[in-house]
């Protein structure tokens, strides 16, 4: 009986492989699939960030980008790590779920990340997952209810998450997830009458280890940064050049790294946005950088260790900042990719990462001196991703 | 239109080789029909012979409602055989009536998607009713030429043809941009609908003078409308092309030139396409020209009426020219355009011209025609000769079975083959009904996208799990229950969703008896094999609260023996993928042995498709308990 039983079975594996691109592509063309990224959710900002982004620690760096074919909605998000003073970028993407809702990840320690898979198709929740060892092995924690659409939608601390839910939510947790407050009852609260918020952007851990989340606020040329202490929430964000007044501000990103926070914040919109990067020390202030040079769209953030950014705008254009009080300089035109995702690792320098299909691409940035935008970008590595299009059913 | 798409190849061999067997036994019962009724009128004509002079009062038919009588009820013949091509089951919602509702109103493609949804559901039904419904209209016209059963013939045509042209046609596409005369507006089904008007209207109205002007005054009105909307600027239709592209004549002759046909017939077709693309300006003059001109000449006719129409010499003429150009004028779109309309496959009708040319000629005798010859003085008795009214019997009278049998026996020929049309009709219509009353998709469908279930008869494996609810569960405690069982992933993001959806579905077909049968799912992702993972699967499938739900799960070790003794794999792949597995359903009696194994993958899970699974699992469940 039982040799009959797995004969059939067998035979169904095999034939399944052949019958998945189908069906997710006939799912997808149905409409079954929920709001894939980049679409509005309750808890969206008004500028559209795409979801590519990498983050370091001392022990490694990770990069998120999208792999696959985007023409048949067959992207499949990857994780890498590059191990601190490594070369190569190795696919440690979370296994046994699919990741075509794409990836939000959170440092927690040299080595250490959580990882959260956002819903796509009929998956609904969000399977959290987190790594001790640079993602060799991998232990699932509690699903979240569903995470927005923004890169900086987990945030993780030392034995506690949190997280920015579609609906608006932020929620706390590890083994179970409890509510910490929503749009509406931050909006509520005294410390956001100056803000005003009308969508959330980001969550973090401050430098203090207390949850901070960011908002886009309705009130202008003020940013939305809100931290909570004593269960009480307090307007955390720092003062604006003269230029943002006036003008409605976005906080893109906010990403904590060793013990500082980093934000990204975006006044305006279009070609006449202006972005600064901000450094929120462990004593609570903020250091805020020049305005980035250029304009165009933001096509992904990047943050470093030591405090080191990097935004790449739209025509393969990269601005890098080496941290509080340093300029901004122009990084060469970047290589060519359908996806590029800029990485910097804790030993040191710039990486890019270009997709294109299954194909990752690696170059790191050869600067002489310190001047970057005189270096050249060096191809270092070539690696085929397994995906298996329409494996995702 | 999510309904309209079960995602099946339309020429499935298990949806054709089921539809072929529909009809076959239908057609059998519909012989049985015709062979029964004539066998039996036979006999009661032997056993009472008829009155001789019964029947001889009625009005003879006039030649223009022969023509539209006997037209049209050829046309619904040949459609229902049209009807019986072995895609029409699955393709019809998918490839026909969902295109020609794309671009009208969402009110207009809601309705067509809740129509498209009922045939998706049960598509071998569907076909098979509107095969011999439509053959059965066919048949009752040519068989009733007068009377109260001619009338009605005509109504069925007029419901039936309005049915087709609002759920098949989309209202013709009236609604939608780009109609033109050409390619088939206002569609076929309107012109059988109005055919069948004409043939509903009481004998009384045959020699009517209004008729034949209403005719020929309403053909002419709708032509020239159709002429100013194919000469409307802006409408594309004087450009052969567009940006370098075709044009919406040339592009829709291109189209039709790729339909399978004969090879010259594609070549001309292609060719003419060729033409309108080069000449588009010409092409649509001449088409406006002629739409104009003979709808205002029938206009005219219609005005002036038939007693100012000169009845010989050069002046038949003026009545002739507009019809026979109009004629030639449909003959030449039926072939170079519309390309006959019936090839490929999936071809309903011969679309728009045939009918609109039985209209013309009908019109045209009408005008002509002297009226038909008064009937026998019988239908209006002077008083001198008109025999004494005998009175009509009460209703209890008329149903005693000794008068019914006179009554039959009464009948004509004509009468009785009706009556067998009719039977026909409803031959095709109650299965469909009884389908309509189910709420599941028909378990075809679950057939067609996985085979048919292999039958077990051997003890299932044992197991003991924790459910959602931390509660352990062994099968041997579910012991007096048919068990459901299958292996489903918490984070599956198409199938195992789908699945489960199934699943509950089957438990609310079962109704009271599902109290006996559990429905049971085992993980089997070893990554996400936490409680917190199958809690979370059932809030998001709306399991939770169902009271024979059990999802069962457990620690790495205790999960794979489980999936092993079942024969089901689960392989972690990398790159972002989900865990793949095997989809599979096993039936299980109340007394621990299994009766069925499913293959369970969803397919295409489209709206179609979905809960033809959970009718197939609920027949199971059904079966297995029966077998206590």
């Amino acid at each position: 009986m039982r040799s009959m039983i797995k004969t059939v079975a067998r035979t169904r594996v095999a034939r399944r492989l052949t019958v998945v691109p189908a069906v997710v592509l006939t799912a997808l063309a149905a409409g079954c699939g929920t709001a894939a990224p980049g679409t509005a959710t309750s808890g969206r900002p008004t500028a559209s960030l795409p979801l590519g982004t990498s983050v370091s620690a001392s022990g490694a760096t990770w990069a998120v980008l999208p792999m696959g074919v985007p023409k048949d909605s067959n992207i499949f998000w990857q994780l890498f790590v590059l191990p601190a003073g490594g070369t190569k970028w190795s696919l440690v993407t979370p296994p046994g779920v699919a990741t075509n809702g794409a990836i939000a990840v959170s440092v927690t320690g040299a080595r250490s990340l959580a990882a959260g898979v956002r819903p796509s198709q009929l998956l609904r929740f969000s399977p959290v997952t987190t790594t001790a060892n640079g993602g060799k092995s991998w232990q699932a924690g509690s699903p979240d209810p569903g995470l927005a659409d923004v890169p900086d939608a987990l945030a993780a601390a030392p034995g506690q998450l949190l997280a920015l839910d579609r609906d608006g939510r932020i929620v706390l947790g590890r083994t179970s997830w409890s509510r910490l407050t929503s749009l509406h009852g931050l909006a509520a609260t005294p410390a956001a009458r100056s803000c005003r918020p009308s969508a959330l952007t980001a969550v973090a851990y401050g430098p203090t280890g207390a949850p901070v989340l960011a908002a886009s606020c309705a009130r202008r040329g003020v940013a939305g940064i809100f931290t909570e202490q004593g269960g009480q929430w307090h307007a955390a964000g720092p003062a604006l050049p003269a230029s943002f007044a006036g003008q409605p501000v976005e906080v893109l990103r906010l990403v904590r790294t060793g013990m500082r926070l980093t934000a990204l914040l975006q006044a305006g919109s279009g070609a006449g946005a202006r972005r600064v990067m901000a450094w929120q020390a462990a004593d609570g202030r903020w250091t805020v950088s020049a305005g980035v040079p250029g304009s165009g769209a933001v096509r992904s953030s990047s943050f470093g260790a030591d405090g080191a950014a990097v935004v790449e705008l739209s025509g393969r254009r990269a601005e890098y900042v080496a941290g509080a009080g340093a300029a901004w300089q122009a990084l060469p035109r970047l290589p060519r990719g359908r996806a590029v995702t800029l990485a910097l690792p804790a030993g040191g320098g710039v990486d890019a990462l270009a997709a294109d299909g299954s194909v990752l691409t690696a170059w790191r940035l050869r600067a002489s001196g310190s001047v970057l935008g005189a270096g050249q970008w060096e191809q270092t590595q070539t690696t085929k991703v397994p995906i298996q299009y329409g494996s995702s059913s | 239109m999510p309904g309209m798409n079960s995602g099946l190849n339309i020429n499935d061999p298990i949806v054709v080789a089921a539809f072929r067997s529909a009809l076959l036994h239908q057609g059998i019962i519909a012989l049985l029909i015709f062979g029964v009724l004539s066998i039996a009128w036979v006999a009661v004509r032997e056993w009472r012979p008829p009155d001789p002079g019964r029947g001889a009062s009625q009005a003879a038919e006039p030649a223009w409602r022969q023509v539209i009588r006997i037209g049209i009820g050829l046309l619904w013949v040949f459609d229902g055989i049209l009807q019986a091509q072995p895609a029409m089951a699955v393709g019809l919602p998918s490839k026909i009536i969902e295109p020609a509702a794309d671009g009208s109103p969402h009110w207009l493609q809601q309705l067509i998607n809740w129509a498209g949804t009922a045939w998706s559901y049960h598509p071998v039904q569907a076909g098979a009713s509107a095969v011999w419904i439509q053959v059965g209209i066919g048949l009752w016209l040519l068989f009733a030429p007068r009377g109260t059963l001619s009338r009605l013939a005509g109504v069925a045509s007029l419901a039936w043809g309005l049915g087709v042209w609002v759920f098949g046609e989309a209202l013709g596409e009236i609604l939608a941009p780009g109609l033109s005369w050409l390619n088939g507006a206002p569609g076929a089904a309107a012109v059988y609908a109005v055919g069948g008007l004409v043939v509903a209207l009481p004998s009384r109205y045959w020699r009517s003078p209004w008729l034949p002007r209403l005719l020929a005054g309403g053909l002419g009105l709708f032509l020239a409308g159709m002429a100013l909307l194919q000469g409307w600027p802006g409408r594309g239709f004087w450009q052969g092309t567009v940006h370098g592209q075709a044009g919406p004549l040339a592009a829709m002759v291109n189209d039709m030139a790729t339909t399978s046909q004969p090879a010259g017939l594609a070549r001309l077709v292609s060719n003419f396409g060729s033409f309108a693309a080069g000449h588009g300006f010409a092409v649509n003059l001449v088409v406006v020209l002629l739409l104009a001109t003979t709808g205002a000449a029938l206009i005219g006719l219609a005005v002036a009426g038939p007693s100012r129409i000169p009845a010989a010499g050069a002046g038949r003429w003026l009545i002739r020219g507009p019809f026979i150009v109009l004629v030639v004028f449909c003959l030449a779109v039926w072939v170079l355009v519309q390309d006959f309309g019936f090839f490929g496959g999936l071809g309903t009708d011969p679309n728009s011209m045939v009918p609109l040319i039985l209209l013309a000629v009908a019109a045209y005798l009408a005008l002509v025609h002297a009226p038909a010859p008064e009937p026998v003085q019988a239908a209006e008795p002077t008083a001198e000769t008109a025999p004494t009214p005998t009175p009509t019997p009460a209703w209890r009278e008329r149903v005693r079975p000794a008068a019914l049998s006179k009554s039959f026996a009464a009948a004509g020929i004509r009468t009785m083959l009706s009556a067998c049309a009719i039977g026909v009709i409803i031959l095709g219509a109650l299965p469909m009904a009884a389908a309509q009353a189910s709420r599941s998709a028909s378990p075809i469908l679950a057939e067609a996208v996985d085979g048919s279930s292999a039958p077990l008869h051997t003890i299932a494996p044992g197991f003991a799990l924790t459910d959602q609810n931390g509660r352990r569960v062994s099968l041997a405690s579910l012991h007096g229950k048919a068990v459901l069982l299958t292996f489903l992933d918490p984070v599956c993001t198409t199938d195992c969703p789908l699945e489960a959806q199934e699943f509950r579905e089957a438990g609310v077909l079962l109704g009271a008896q599902a109290s006996q049968v559990e429905l049971v799912a085992v993980n089997v992702n070893p990554l996400y094999g936490g409680l917190a993972y199958t809690r979370a699967f059932d809030r998001e499938q709306s399991l939770s609260n169902v009271r024979n739900w059990v999802y069962l799960t457990g620690s790495t070790a205790q999960l794979r023996p489980v999936w092993r003794n079942y024969g089901v794999e689960s392989q972690t792949l990398p790159g972002g993928s989900m865990l793949g597995h095997n989809d599979v359903a096993f039936v299980i009696d109340p007394n621990g042995r299994m009766r069925e194994e499913l293959d369970f993958d969803p397919g295409p899970g489209t709206t179609a498709t979905v809960s033809s699974f959970a009718s197939e699992l609920a027949t199971a469940a059904r079966q297995a308990l029966a077998s206590r």
